[in-house]
């Protein structure tokens, strides 16, 4: 059993464009079920690339998503979804690969795969596939002569503590194809390589091993990949908590209890805003130091306070970090200034306590000051809500 | 070494604090060895609403308010007892 409180399910993905095309044909979907706490993945391959493959990918990874969040049973979904999909007008099929991952609570991994490479279950440091049962699947009324039975992999898993789940499109295990030292593709040379990386870094995170096979396919392809890839990666593991404070309680009587929580959390810890690092400075005592060298990205610089790890002006940098997640899973992870650090500390955890302090900074509602100044609770419960449904994080809000 | 502090709060940043902030790299050369220039998160000027306007910046122990570069200028160099050139 996995115990809610200790173990956690961190879901990562990466995905890259055919060598020359600006969109990708294939699609990945994750959410998270906050209330039934199921995480669901799916990961779909659409036939062929760019625009075409990336519709018919797309169509597939939410209907999969859907009917999964519904509790539709599969042979029902594959059915909706084999009706649906438009006939390729030179192939004369309709078809997408998909498979989707279903993790509860007690760490049950329901898991249905169609024509993607295996996925692989990583069981300290090994490679192991997993067993299923094979389920055909008929076309309930086909009019096209091909395709009109489709064959399914079914399998459950109970999952452990450190356990890793990885899945990912043929542009993984056909990068390389026709090179020396690989002819066939990188195909299961793929296990290798990651039992090599988790022997360097057994920690590694479920996004950083999911940038790294693809980039790694990539390089298979001398950096023009020949196919879309994407690949995603499921880690349960020890939550990795963080807790971003923001603004000065309500009430002035409430700044030792801000300062308790903040000294006593166990995590990282942010803290957004002038006033409410003075707060901290003074019940802490403990001196702030601001270092105005460097101010980029047009960003009020960071701060620092010992036992600290990241300290920030308020509400003009938590606006641009709106921003940032309003794009979604980031590629490139190479930005500057305050925000981006948050961000960057944001996606190494997966817990998140937001501590939110609502007294209103009467200066800020001057009516000549630009209208980003947003109020604070509007800005977190958007960034909560951010984290939730595109980073899948664990997100709790506590307003004082 | 005189002490000047710029404040990079919310407010004061976004009515000029981000140019003043930027002005220790531009320091005149005649003074640039005396004065010590530091950022605060906040000065705590909040209460002083109505009373007097950001940006704040504070040369010594003396506050300026509505603060540009000419003014902080002035402060440095009354408090460093020096001509401004």
């Amino acid at each position: 059993m996995l115990n809610k409180e200790k173990l956690f399910i961190e879901v990562g993905s990466y995905q890259n464009n055919k060598h020359k095309n600006i969109v990708c044909g294939d699609s990945v979907l994750l959410r998270k079920c906050v209330g039934e706490n199921r995480n669901i993945a799916v990961l779909s391959d659409g036939l062929g690339s760019g625009v075409k493959a990336n519709v018919l990918s797309t169509m597939t990874a939410s209907m999969a998503m859907n009917f999964r969040v519904r509790h539709e049973p599969i042979i029902r979904t594959v059915q909706s979804i084999m009706n649906t999909l438009p006939v390729d007008s030179v192939r004369n099929i309709s078809y997408s690969t998909f498979t989707i991952v279903d993790v509860d609570s007690n760490g049950e991994a329901n898991i249905v795969e169609y024509d993607n490479p295996s996925l692989i279950l990583v069981r300290n440091g090994k490679v192991q596939q997993i067993e299923g049962s094979d389920t055909i699947i008929h076309r309930g009324n086909a009019n096209t002569a091909s395709l009109e039975e489709r064959r399914l992999k079914l399998s459950n898993i109970t999952l452990q503590k450190e356990d890793r789940l990885i899945f990912y499109s043929d542009g993984v295990t056909q990068s390389g194809i026709g090179n020396m030292d690989m002819p066939f593709g990188w195909g299961d040379l793929v296990y290798d390589f990651v039992e090599n990386i988790l022997k360097e870094q057994p920690q590694i995170s479920a996004r950083e091993l999911s940038m790294k096979i693809v980039k790694q396919a990539e390089l298979n392809d001398i950096l023009r990949p020949k196919d879309d890839t994407s690949c995603v990666v499921m880690y349960v593991r020890e939550p990795r908590k963080l807790l971003i404070c923001t603004g000065p309680p309500f009430s002035e009587t409430k700044d030792k209890y801000l300062a308790e929580i903040v000294s006593s959390y166990e995590g990282k810890k942010i803290v957004c805003g002038g006033t409410t690092s003075q707060i901290l400075s003074r019940e802490l005592k403990k001196e702030i130091t601001v270092n105005i060298d460097d101010i980029v990205a047009g960003l009020p610089p960071k701060s620092e306070m010992e036992g600290i790890d990241l300290m920030t002006e308020g509400i003009i940098t938590l606006g641009a970090l709106v921003e940032i997640l309003r794009k979604g899973q980031p590629t490139d992870l190479s930005g500057q200034g305050p925000a981006w650090d948050m961000l960057r500390m944001i996606l190494d955890a997966d817990i998140i306590d937001l501590l939110v302090g609502t007294k209103i900074n009467v200066a800020h509602q001057d009516p000549s000051l630009p209208v980003e100044l947003e109020i604070r609770r509007n800005v977190v419960k958007n960034i909560a809500s951010l984290l939730e449904t595109k980073f899948m994080k664990d997100v709790k809000m506590q307003f004082i | 070494m005189l002490n000047v502090r710029i404040c990079v709060g919310t407010y004061c940043y976004i009515t000029g604090g981000e140019e003043l902030a930027k002005m220790k790299k531009n320091l005149p050369e005649d003074i640039k060895d005396k004065v010590e220039m530091i950022g605060s998160a906040c000065l705590g000027c909040h209460d002083m609403e109505g009373v007097a306007k950001p940006p704040y910046a504070k040369v010594g122990d003396v506050l300026i308010q509505e603060c540009t570069e000419e003014k902080l200028l002035d402060e440095i160099y009354r408090q460093l007892g020096m001509e401004r050139k």
